[in-house]
């Protein structure tokens, strides 16, 4: 290396001292996300299905919907690895909580993983009579829970040793102290910072609802739902004098989330961004007490990107269609279930509360005017600026052919990842997921069934998020408007149902 | 403007009423927020009801006004309150707001009733934050910090003022009642308990309401400095290309290997956590610091120009030219094709951020538009500006954030480095002397206390 130059050298020497070069010679190899490799599924079978429990991140290339960026390590935000235990009774619907938390992580990126206790002893036949309390007292009873503890431990190591995990989700009951500190030494040992979530109802409503969730569960197949609610209660009658909550004298930290989120309390929580980042996503997650719908604007005349049009007659009467479609479907959902808690008749045009089901639209004239006629009916339909459907940039109003043809180049980049590719001035599917993140937020605290009437680009992400898609789905998942597409939220998974528009 | 980070629900407005005792760090939480949300586009402000006591004329008051049984002084309080609430109605009405903070202690039930009361009828939904502190260490930091810098004890000595903020604090707990999930179940609220040892959380409702709570989440009251630097020379400043993976220059290698000493030098014996992006530039500018922690972090990595990286501006104007004149038309907005924004780099300093917030030092060595957005943060630098300031190469940049402010100070390493500033409307680069460029420039400017 030369000895530095003086400034008046530099400046009479142009730019210094060293051999300027031309082109890009040392150019930004590591790009912001991984190149995808992964191959899509099956495309008939990934609309159905939430793939929530899917592990897709075990090819070293994941990168997932709302992922701003991938490291080299797999690994985001310098937070280490996590271990997220849930704790609580039976009936504190830790399953759906461990869910919803793993939904979003995941989407964000984070490398997570579930692990239920009760898929664990889902096949064994033999299993002892008193395993189902915390605390078993009989010999055969202590060794299954050791072992079933011990297996779900040596997984959740093994996910975070040798697969690049980062959090770790542990459902399982975790009401006795002593269960607690075995978890957080193993972990100690290994380096995992741990979080309890503990898991509180004192409202009778959600205990119900959390109790009817846990007989509907995989514990209960084939069972009579009368007996298996008598077990069920046994069951919780059985570790009620075992339990014991979560206090500072423990020395761990802790997150009590009480009654669904009405209240949270953080406790000892020095461990950073990732963590906060759950409470956050907690502040957000409620009992949610209805369904989504997803459809599709009506047609306008020339259905351009670039002007915004109204609808055209074709289009007012999709709107029909899919409004009454839709009030029919959302009305007799309402009539079973009233049947079936109150085991009466009951005329539902009658007692049908509008405020029962809210509309979003997107920010377009057709868009919102498909919503037109629920306003009739007294339901609210609101226009929401997140629901703006992906910017096209220079390829808006191009045919397929036509952009293969004017951007040849830009063409065969977008195919190799869809997802990511951005057109001159357009967004990319990965723009529009990151600018809706606190929609899908709103999502997980909606206490009244939505509509959502927005372009298939929104929909799309909205789905890729509700359902856990990969990157490689989202962009090719297909809402036509033959169809709405019905999402129900289950605790361990969300199951959607296509209902036909006779148009 | 729109946000495009934040909900922006229908007609949302919330007030954040801060409780606590004084000396509890209100205000710099106040503050923060205001400057969080500042940074993510979204329309807030802060009322300091002290302000407004001072505006009717009690500039200099001693704990004696502060009594809760002078009748006379506490409806002089009340007044200042009414003031500044007209004022935040006035806000919300005629400016759009979204977030107004109310920073006073709130200490009292009935106070804290008739702003619920309040803010409900003006379709305001309040969520109130309380900051609880029993920690001395702490409490006496602040207090020393109000004693020596608030406009109440201009005249006396620091002695005296620390001795009557006490007394005055002294009044405030005869009448306070802090928030409980017994007494306040109807409320929004949220409850800090030292800071961050436990945090209590009652009936958030919207996801601007979860923003600001995670926020505030990972903020440590603790005085801290942190330490910014560019990268030093690189190949690709000296040849005029954006972006890229270069080496650093001889000069470059020069700043490196000085860092060290300016760094110890201005921050003494404190032992820093340095963190670097994944490109080698940063990495090789922070080759020689002492420090064992060093972190690399991607969301450092300097703002993605997609298929311009390795370009010179002439060249892209040449090749792009409608995407040249598009940044400059609206820099914070503009995506470079397969690349980022400045918005899009703050979305991703998120985690970066909220972690910088729970350390005590740290010293970050980055890229000019990284450098930009923190910067911006800090200082409260609005979006049109922040993409057009300066920020000069080989020079360590110093911030302390303080309750009211930040402080900047900027240390020279005297190595000479070519310029890399491009001015709006042209391709050529270096440093342009004359103002009103609209640059805001850290070269030339006094350092400053932002209020």
């Amino acid at each position: 290396m030369s000895s530095l130059l003086s400034d008046e050298d530099e400046l009479f020497n142009g730019f210094g001292s060293e051999t300027l070069k031309t082109g890009n010679h040392m150019a930004r190899r590591v790009k912001r996300w991984n190149e995808i490799s992964l191959q899509p599924k099956n495309s008939t079978d990934f609309v159905a299905r939430d793939a929530i429990h899917e592990a897709n991140f075990d090819d070293k290339d994941y990168v997932s919907p709302g992922q701003l960026y991938t490291t080299e390590s797999g690994r985001l935000f310098h937070a280490g690895k996590i271990l997220v235990a849930l704790v609580g009774l039976p009936a504190t619907s830790k399953t759906l909580v461990s869910v919803a938390i793993s939904r979003y992580t995941k989407w964000l990126g984070v490398r997570t993983k579930l692990f239920h206790i009760s898929e664990y002893r889902k096949n064994d036949t033999d299993i002892p009579d008193d395993y189902l309390s915390a605390e078993p007292q009989s010999n055969e009873g202590k060794i299954y829970k050791n072992q079933l503890v011990d297996k779900v431990i040596n997984d959740m190591v093994f996910f975070f040793q040798e697969t690049k995990g980062q959090i770790a989700i542990y459902d399982s009951l975790n009401i006795r102290k002593d269960d607690r500190r075995k978890v957080q030494e193993m972990f100690d040992r290994w380096g995992v910072t741990v979080i309890f979530i503990e898991s509180i109802l004192k409202d009778i409503d959600l205990i119900n609802k959390s109790i009817e969730n846990a007989i509907d569960s995989s514990d209960y197949k084939n069972w009579d739902k009368q007996e298996a609610l008598t077990n069920y209660k046994k069951r919780l009658a059985l570790n009620e004098s075992l339990y014991e909550t979560m206090t500072e004298a423990e020395n761990t930290s802790f997150i009590k989330y009480i009654n669904f989120g009405q209240q949270i309390i953080v406790n000892n929580n020095h461990s950073g961004y990732l963590i906060n980042k759950i409470v956050f996503f907690l502040m957000n997650l409620r009992d949610k007490k209805g369904r989504v719908y997803l459809g599709r604007c009506g047609t306008s005349a020339s259905d351009k990107y670039f002007d915004d049009e109204l609808l055209n007659e074709e289009g007012v009467r999709y709107s029909r269609v899919l409004t009454d479609t839709v009030l029919n479907r959302i009305k007799n959902i309402r009539k079973k279930q009233f049947i079936k808690v109150k085991n009466e008749n009951i005329d539902i045009d009658e007692e049908f509360d509008p405020n029962s089901l809210i509309v979003w639209t997107g920010p377009r004239k057709r868009t919102y005017d498909t919503g037109l006629f629920f306003l009739e009916e007294g339901i609210e339909v609101r226009q929401r600026n997140q629901l703006r459907q992906l910017h096209p940039g220079a390829v808006g109003d191009l045919s397929e052919e036509e952009v293969q043809k004017a951007y040849p180049c830009e063409y065969k980049q977008s195919l190799i990842d869809q997802y990511h590719y951005r057109f001159p001035r357009a967004e990319s599917y990965h723009d529009l997921a990151v600018r809706m993140e606190p929609l899908l937020l709103e999502l997980e605290h909606m206490d009244k069934d939505v509509l959502i009437i927005a372009h298939e680009s929104t929909l799309r992400i909205l789905y890729g998020y509700l359902m856990a898609c990969t990157v490689i789905d989202v962009p090719k998942l297909q809402f036509t408007r033959n169809e709405i597409v019905e999402l129900s939220f289950g605790p361990f998974c969300n199951t959607i149902e296509k209902i036909p528009l006779n148009i | 403007m729109v946000f495009r980070s934040v909900s922006n629900e229908k007609d949302l407005r919330l007030c954040v009423v801060m409780v606590g005792l004084p000396a509890r760090g209100k205000s710099f939480i106040s503050q923060k927020i205001i400057r969080y949300l500042s940074w993510l586009s979204i329309p807030s402000k802060c009322f300091n009801i002290g302000t407004y006591r001072r505006d009717l004329g009690i500039t200099e008051p001693n704990f004696q006004f502060f009594s809760f049984t002078n009748e006379e002084n506490f409806q002089l309080r009340e007044r200042a309150m009414k003031l500044a609430f007209d004022d935040i109605l006035k806000w919300f009405n005629d400016e759009n707001g979204v977030v107004a903070v109310l920073d006073a202690t709130n200490s009292t039930n009935e106070r804290r009733k008739w702003i619920k009361k309040h803010c409900e009828q003006n379709n305001i939904h309040p969520m109130f934050l309380e900051s609880y502190c029993n920690d001395n260490d702490l409490i006496s930091s602040n207090v020393v910090d109000i004693a020596s810098t608030s406009p109440d004890y201009e005249k006396v000595t620091l002695e005296q003022a620390k001795v009557d903020f006490w007394k005055r604090i002294d009044e405030y707990k005869e009448v306070y009642r802090s928030l409980s999930l017994e007494m306040d179940q109807d409320i929004s609220f949220v409850k800090l308990i030292n800071v961050s040892d436990e945090i209590i959380i009652n009936k958030i409702q919207t996801y601007l309401e979860s923003r600001i709570v995670f926020y505030v989440m990972n903020i440590r009251i603790k005085p801290k400095c942190i330490w910014l630097s560019r990268h030093g020379e690189s190949i690709y400043n000296l040849e005029q290309k954006i972006g890229g993976d270069s080496d650093l220059s001889e000069r470059g290698f020069q700043y490196a290997k000085k860092l060290k000493g300016i760094v110890k030098e201005n921050a003494g014996n404190v032992e820093l956590s340095v963190w670097t992006s994944t490109l080698k530039r940063t990495r090789q500018t922070a080759q020689h610091l002492p420090y064992k922690k060093k972190l690399q972090w991607k969301a450092l990595d300097e703002l993605d120009a997609g298929v311009c990286d390795g370009m010179t501006y002439e060249e892209i104007e040449e090749i792009y030219p409608d995407d040249f004149k598009a940044r400059d038309d609206d820099k914070y907005e503009y995506r470079y094709r397969g690349g980022e924004s400045y918005r899009d780099v703050v979305i991703r300093l998120e985690p970066v951020i909220m972690e910088l917030e729970g350390q005590e030092n740290v010293l970050i060595i980055t890229h000019q538009a990284v450098l930009r957005c923190i910067y911006a943060y800090f200082m409260n630098v609005p979006q049109e500006e922040s993409p057009w300031m300066s920020i000069p190469l080989h020079t360590l940049i110093k911030l302390e954030p303080r309750a009211y402010g930040t402080k900047v100070t900027r240390i020279k390493a005297n190595i000479p480095a070519v310029s890399t500033y491009k001015d709006k409307g042209t391709s050529h680069v270096g440093e342009r002397l004359e103002t009103g460029s609209g640059a805001h420039s850290l070269l030339t400017g006094t350092p400053e206390i932002k209020k």
